[in-house]
């Protein structure tokens, strides 16, 4: 009796025992497949640098973004810089999960751009890891501005190139980061001293205050920077007379906010050329004197193929 | 009678090893239905075991393999609202409800119930809902339908998406066990 009795008690905690098992199973099996890390960002730009961010496949992409006249510069008469805004719209496209292709116009320099961007690796755990994901970004930009400068202005000289290697991490659900190295090549500069070719490194992170709302922050330092005849001590100075100043780097403090199909993005910055080798080479404007510029990226995407 | 002990205790083991069925590709879809729009997603990658000794039965649902019609959708339902990344999977866990073993030489349907613990957005709730429990050709497959209330799991839905988001949500699961 006593010995059934221990056979009956050996089996009591092995079937609930096997029910725990179960779900062991079942985790067990899970933890072999490979998770991608998503929404890295909420958009597919920071503010002026690109995010590692495509839209998915199938989808088109509009995008308006508008950078408002300087907080130093007539505020109220300018209608808080509405009267002066500067504006650039865009239109892409996803053929496939990695590749995003776009066209641009950016009202400074009556300028129009060719874009494609491209995942090179994404974040992962699991089976395969990755501590980052890695998108580029390249885009050419062709000056269309009417100049009497004596200057030929050849289809060449007219344009400019950016590309850039958006390394990101997501570190947590609310917290990303990225570094950006960018390249900036312009066929004309203002100056014969001037590079042709600058180098940038864009750094970037947001934090996730509610699942819809993130706070961004974005700084583009560029290691040669160009210069620029600097007015700001003596308007009323001779040319020859003119002192040369580097062109600033390009701060921008903004905050996104998600509803549905749109993202909103609301910042300041001293940024004003909208396109990239505006924004990231010849910012003229600086923090420090109160030159910053109220601005939005608002996109919205229409699922147009499966 | 020690020795005999021991291989009864084997033998159970060995036994109830034999009985479990499992799967690595079972089906689950969700449905909302709001005013404004239709929501609907599949997974097709949900594991479940089901232990026809004593009718014990789990499920898994990663939620990231959730496939949405647009993929903003399923970025939302990701990062907004599941938090996957804080909660990767859903799960139950629990048993069919007087289960006594079934035939499984006998193509049958049987309606029953099943009851225990249902884990989403790091939430449980005890549930007892309906299954559809069929054998044919010597398999078993499971079929239930029932509904879920976001609110019972804190998945908040702002009150600006409540015409998009339906609080109440329709669950499909399909197991078709080997």
């Amino acid at each position: 009796m006593l010995k059934r009795f221990l056979v009956l008690a050996a089996f009591a905690p092995l079937s609930l025992w096997a029910q725990e098992d179960l779900m062991a199973e079942l985790e067990q099996a899970d933890a072999n497949k490979t998770e991608y890390a998503f929404a890295t960002w909420k958009g597919t730009k920071v503010v002026n640098l690109q995010t590692n961010e495509l839209p998915g496949k199938g989808v088109l992409q509009y995008t308006i973004l508008h950078r408002f006249g300087a907080f130093n510069d007539d505020f109220f008469y300018n209608f808080m810089g509405l009267d002066n805004a500067q504006v650039r719209l865009t239109l892409d496209y996803s053929p496939t999960s990695w590749l995003n292709v776009g066209l641009g116009h950016t009202g400074f320099r009556k300028t129009y751009d060719v874009f494609a961007k491209y995942r090179l690796l994404r974040q992962s755990k699991g089976a395969r890891k990755m501590p980052v994901s890695v998108t580029g970004f390249s885009s050419a930009y062709y000056s269309a501005i009417r100049v009497s400068d004596g200057v030929d202005r050849t289809f060449g000289r007219r344009m400019s190139y950016v590309h850039e290697l958006v390394i990101a991490r997501k570190f947590s659900q609310n917290f990303s980061a990225q570094i950006v190295p960018t390249l900036i090549h312009s066929n004309l500069t203002n100056r014969a001293a001037d590079n042709n070719t600058q180098i940038a490194v864009g750094i970037a992170a947001r934090y996730k205050i509610t699942p819809m709302h993130a706070i961004t922050v974005e700084y583009v330092p560029v290691l040669n920077p160009n210069q620029y005849p600097d007015l700001s001590a003596d308007p009323l100075a001779l040319p020859m007379n003119v002192p040369f100043s580097n062109f600033t780097n390009a701060l921008s403090v903004g905050i996104d906010i998600e509803t549905g199909g749109h993202v909103f993005q609301l910042f300041v910055t001293n940024a004003r050329g909208v396109a990239e080798p505006y924004a990231f080479t010849q910012t003229d404007g600086s923090w420090l004197d109160g030159d910053l510029h109220f601005g939005f990226n608002i996109s919205r995407v229409f699922t147009v193929s499966n | 009678m020690k020795k005999l002990v021991l291989l009864l205790f084997i033998g159970a083991s060995f036994m109830s090893q034999a009985q479990k069925v499992s799967t690595r590709s079972g089906f689950v879809k969700f449905f909302s239905d709001a005013p404004v729009e239709d929501i609907t997603a599949e997974n097709n990658q949900v594991s479940s075991i089901l232990n026809l000794e004593d009718g014990s039965f789990a499920f898994l649902v990663p939620i990231k393999a959730f496939q949405f019609e647009k993929a903003l959708m399923q970025e939302h339902f990701n990062e907004n609202y599941m938090e996957s990344g804080k909660f990767p999977s859903a799960s139950f866990k629990g048993s069919i409800a007087d289960y006594t073993k079934i035939d499984l030489s006998k193509d049958a349907k049987y309606t029953l119930q099943f009851k225990g613990t249902m884990t989403v957005h790091g939430e449980s709730q005890e549930i007892t809902k309906e299954v559809i429990l069929v054998v044919k050709g010597g398999k078993v497959s499971v079929q239930a339908e029932f509904l879920l209330k976001c609110s019972d799991y804190g998945i908040e839905i702002p009150t600006a998406k409540k015409d998009n988001i339906s609080n109440e949500i329709s669950v499909t699961v399909k197991f078709e066990y080997a």
